[in-house]
């Protein structure tokens, strides 16, 4: 899509029309960024349709991208305990992906727990695997894959490591679960990227709201894509207790990962004000966390 | 008859690395192998822990099938069947080929076998199980485990690592598929680092550098198991027979690897000989057989009532010299038992150090001991957090222990079992001190209701600044001690937050849980 197309097909479709993420200041113009919310099961049905509402994949992920679909892989939990963005969600957007054209599609997480059992029991392993297509890469993470990068407006942090498949991918889709955080109070898709970063990353818990706007100045979410099919409302983000599950049968999507932030955050009955990385975030130009500016499209 | 034999012994070691590469969490959270079936065979391992223990070892019968067996047959498992013979065969083939073995070696060095095998029957008999420093294939694993296979991985992940860094494409174009294919099947998920590895590795080689001595010194002169068979196939069926066209050119006594063979060529000690079928092959005039039944020809056993009577009252007097240890006294609070262990006394009756839980160990935090349980307690395993960490939901090093030292546990038993308790250094814990928030242990707590609450509270920092921090503490009804805080507390040196063995399950006395108080 070409700036032409965009305003010919914005002029058409009015306000609700769709937005690729290189026309963010056009976006603007027409009132926010959009965020699509679908509700509804099962989860891969409502992922493609949060998707479809932005314009379908096609809008982000151009034939040839080498492409980084980044699950939440985090924890050795099953996908009933929504401590890991759910497996249908994760291999909807892979095909999706694919049907785009995509040239590679790279899976893979910086886990907390054994990589093995993250990968295995969140169900993500099997599901990604079993997509037979050899343009779907799942790795574990490799150690020697980080690269120094400068982060010259950071606020607290100078330079961190950063996954090189991560920065040499044309196209970065962030897929994270919504849960509860004691630290950041909800961990979506600006938090989600500490899973493609290096070295000693428990240090950045201690000022995570000023660590997560660094971050996501230099590892842009071109496209993010939030598993609340279930979302944990407490002793996040590992959980392991049902009761704190909670089923909100939701797919939030949007090329703007500070707004789809913000609109997962209403599902925790938090006001974004809350979560004050969001905030930062806005502060610091990476997006939109005034919900009144953001334009919600519902779909069920 | 020999190629018989030496296809055997391939063919077991074969298993026996096949079983070792399994001993690893593979996708699945029930190992689909019996990997420990190799000291699960091992008569000496189940005698001692047996007796030790005071306890038939149901895990163990398949060392009674190997007693049976020698009974019948003789000493055949040293020859077929030993990985660790077969492992001193081959170096005998190739570094030792060239050697000429000038020194002469006493003649009665072969009894001390017996002595060792007296001395730990003595101690076991009085509950200290000492098997674990002699007992081959507890060695053999061991030194695999802590130190040969690591190394092997380090050695090939430096290599590729090495040619990944050249930058060269022409050469990863080809290093990497190779590096991916041994990760895949050969090496470690992660570089496995234990303490204490280069003196365990150390015994494993000397045990190989006695090669230039004599072939296999180790399992004429030193192997307890060696003469457990020894003595349990002495009246076997098999016998080696002479017929009477030996020329008595004495090829088979020169050549025997175990010495078995008397001065006449004919008589063979059958304590000594394990079956190898050499001297069958060699003989030039084709007098050597091996068949059943048939007028024994026995050299006597050569022991000595006054070695057999030492050796026994060292093994007894071993006991309570042991036993009364100061570490025994206090017991180390950083011995923290792998979850489903016995009770200390229990657990070292049983545990043979073969080092099967410390392979499996998922993310590596179970390391042989040093003095944290005693001399007794060498090598055993505790689990050392700042290491690795217990995983929440892996039951995998209960699922290798060969003799019940460790339970096998069901997931939900395991989830319930305490390890011991996280107790806070508030002198180190950054939101103790004032500094910040952190949560790193907080978010890793694995318990569904976390052990580690946050409270916030008002702090005045040093600079008189007041502000609100969420101080953590532990809940020591939920805490199972399973470590993964300290391991993940991002501080460097003394981690903010410890683990003790404090309020374990398998503690046995009176124990009275406190809450940490604020």
């Amino acid at each position: 899509m070409n700036r032409r197309n965009f305003l010919k097909t914005a002029t058409i479709a009015g306000a609700g029309a769709v937005i690729a993420p290189s026309f963010m200041d056009e976006a603007y113009a027409f009132g926010g960024p959009l965020v699509s919310m679908a509700k509804g099961t099962p989860p891969a049905r409502i992922t493609r349709a949060a998707v479809d509402a932005l314009g379908g994949m096609g809008a982000f992920v151009r034939k040839g991208d080498v492409v980084v679909v980044k699950p939440n892989i985090g924890w050795d939990r099953n996908p009933a305990q929504a401590a890991d963005t759910n497996p249908d969600v994760v291999t909807e957007v892979i095909r999706m992906c694919l049907d785009a054209g995509a040239g590679k599609v790279k899976v893979f997480d910086r886990t907390c727990n054994d990589a093995r059992r993250c990968y295995e029991n969140s169900g993500i392993g099997p599901a990604v695997e079993s997509i037979k297509d050899p343009r779907v890469e799942l790795s574990f993470v490799d150690e020697r894959r980080y690269r120094m990068v400068d982060i010259p407006a950071g606020r607290l942090i100078r330079r961190w490591p950063i996954y090189e498949d991560v920065l040499n991918a044309d196209k970065f889709i962030n897929v994270p679960v919504a849960k509860h955080h004691s630290a950041a109070l909800l961990t979506m898709g600006m938090k989600n990227v500490l899973g493609v970063i290096g070295s000693n990353r428990a240090v950045l818990h201690r000022e995570i709201n000023d660590a997560l706007p660094d971050l996501n100045r230099v590892v842009k979410s071109h496209l993010t894509i939030i598993d609340a099919t279930r979302i944990l409302v407490a002793n996040g983000p590992q959980g392991g207790r049902l009761q704190d599950v909670r089923r909100t049968k939701t797919v939030i999507a949007s090329a703007d990962v500070v707004a789809a932030d913000t609109v997962a955050a209403t599902l925790f009955g938090k006001t974004p004000r809350e979560v004050r990385y969001l905030q930062l975030a806005q502060d610091a130009g990476l997006g939109v966390a005034d919900i009144n500016k953001i334009r919600i499209k519902k779909i069920s | 008859m020999r190629v018989l034999r030496r296809f055997s012994q391939v063919a077991v070691f074969l298993v026996f690395v096949f079983l070792f590469l399994n001993t690893e969490y593979k996708d699945n959270d029930v190992l689909p192998y019996a990997v420990n079936v190799f000291l699960r065979m091992d008569p000496l391992v189940a005698g001692a822990a047996a007796l030790a223990g005071r306890a038939v070892i149901k895990l163990l019968w398949p060392a009674a099938v190997v007693a049976g067996v020698t009974l019948l047959f003789g000493r055949f498992f040293c020859g077929w069947v030993c990985p660790m013979g077969a492992i001193l065969d081959f170096a005998d083939a190739t570094i030792f080929r060239k050697i000429k073995r000038r020194a002469k070696l006493p003649a009665n060095l072969p009894r001390l076998k017996y002595f060792i095998l007296f001395f730990l029957a003595a101690s076991s008999l009085f509950t200290l199980q000492m098997v674990f420093l002699f007992d081959p294939i507890s060695i053999l694993i061991r030194s695999l485990t802590l130190s040969v296979f690591p190394g092997i991985n380090m050695a090939i992940n430096s290599l590729f690592d090495a040619l990944y860094f050249t930058n060269i494409h022409a050469i990863t174009k080809f290093s990497e598929p190779v590096f991916s294919f041994l990760k895949n099947h050969f090496l470690a998920f992660e570089q496995p680092q234990f303490r204490l590895a280069a003196l365990v590795g150390s015994i494993f080689l000397l045990i190989i550098a006695a090669e230039y001595f004599q072939k296999r010194f180790w399992c004429r002169n030193l192997c307890p198991l060696g003469a457990l068979l020894g003595l349990l196939g002495r009246f076997g069926l098999t016998r080696r027979r002479v017929g009477d066209s030996c020329i008595s050119c004495g090829k088979c006594e020169r050549d025997c690897r175990m010495g078995a063979i008397g001065n006449d060529f004919k008589a063979a000690n059958r304590s000594e000989c394990i079956e190898c079928l050499d001297c069958r092959s060699i003989c030039p005039e084709d007098a050597v057989h091996f068949v059943g039944r048939d007028k024994p020809e026995l050299l006597p056993m050569d022991v000595g009532r006054r070695g057999v009577l030492t050796s026994l009252a060292v093994g007894a007097v071993a006991v309570p010299i042991f036993l009364s240890e100061g570490y025994r006294k206090v017991s180390d609070p950083s011995l923290i038992r792998p979850p489903g262990a016995l009770a200390e006394d229990k657990f070292l009756d049983r545990c043979t150090r073969c080092g099967e839980c410390m392979r499996v160990c998922t993310a590596n935090g179970l390391q042989p001991a040093l003095f944290e349980a005693g001399l007794a307690g060498l090598w055993s395993p505790i689990l050392v957090p700042r290491m690795g960490y217990c995983e929440f939901n892996c039951t995998l090093c209960g699922q290798v222990c060969p003799t019940g030292a460790i339970k096998r546990l069901s997931p939900h038993e395991k989830r319930k079992t305490k390890l011991g308790l996280a107790e806070f250094d508030r002198s180190r814990c950054i939101p103790w001190k004032g500094e910040s928030n952190c949560i790193v242990c907080e978010e890793h707590c694995p318990t569904p209701e976390k052990a580690i609450k946050l409270r916030e509270e008002q702090v005045t920092t040093l600079s008189g600044e007041i502000i609100k921090i969420k101080r953590p503490y532990v809940d020591e009804n939920l805490c199972v001690g399973c470590g993964i805080c300290e391991n993940k507390c991002p501080l460097t040196g003394h981690p903010g937050i410890k683990c003790t063995s404090r309020g374990e399950s398998r503690a046995q006395g009176a124990e009275l849980l406190t809450t940490d108080e604020g």
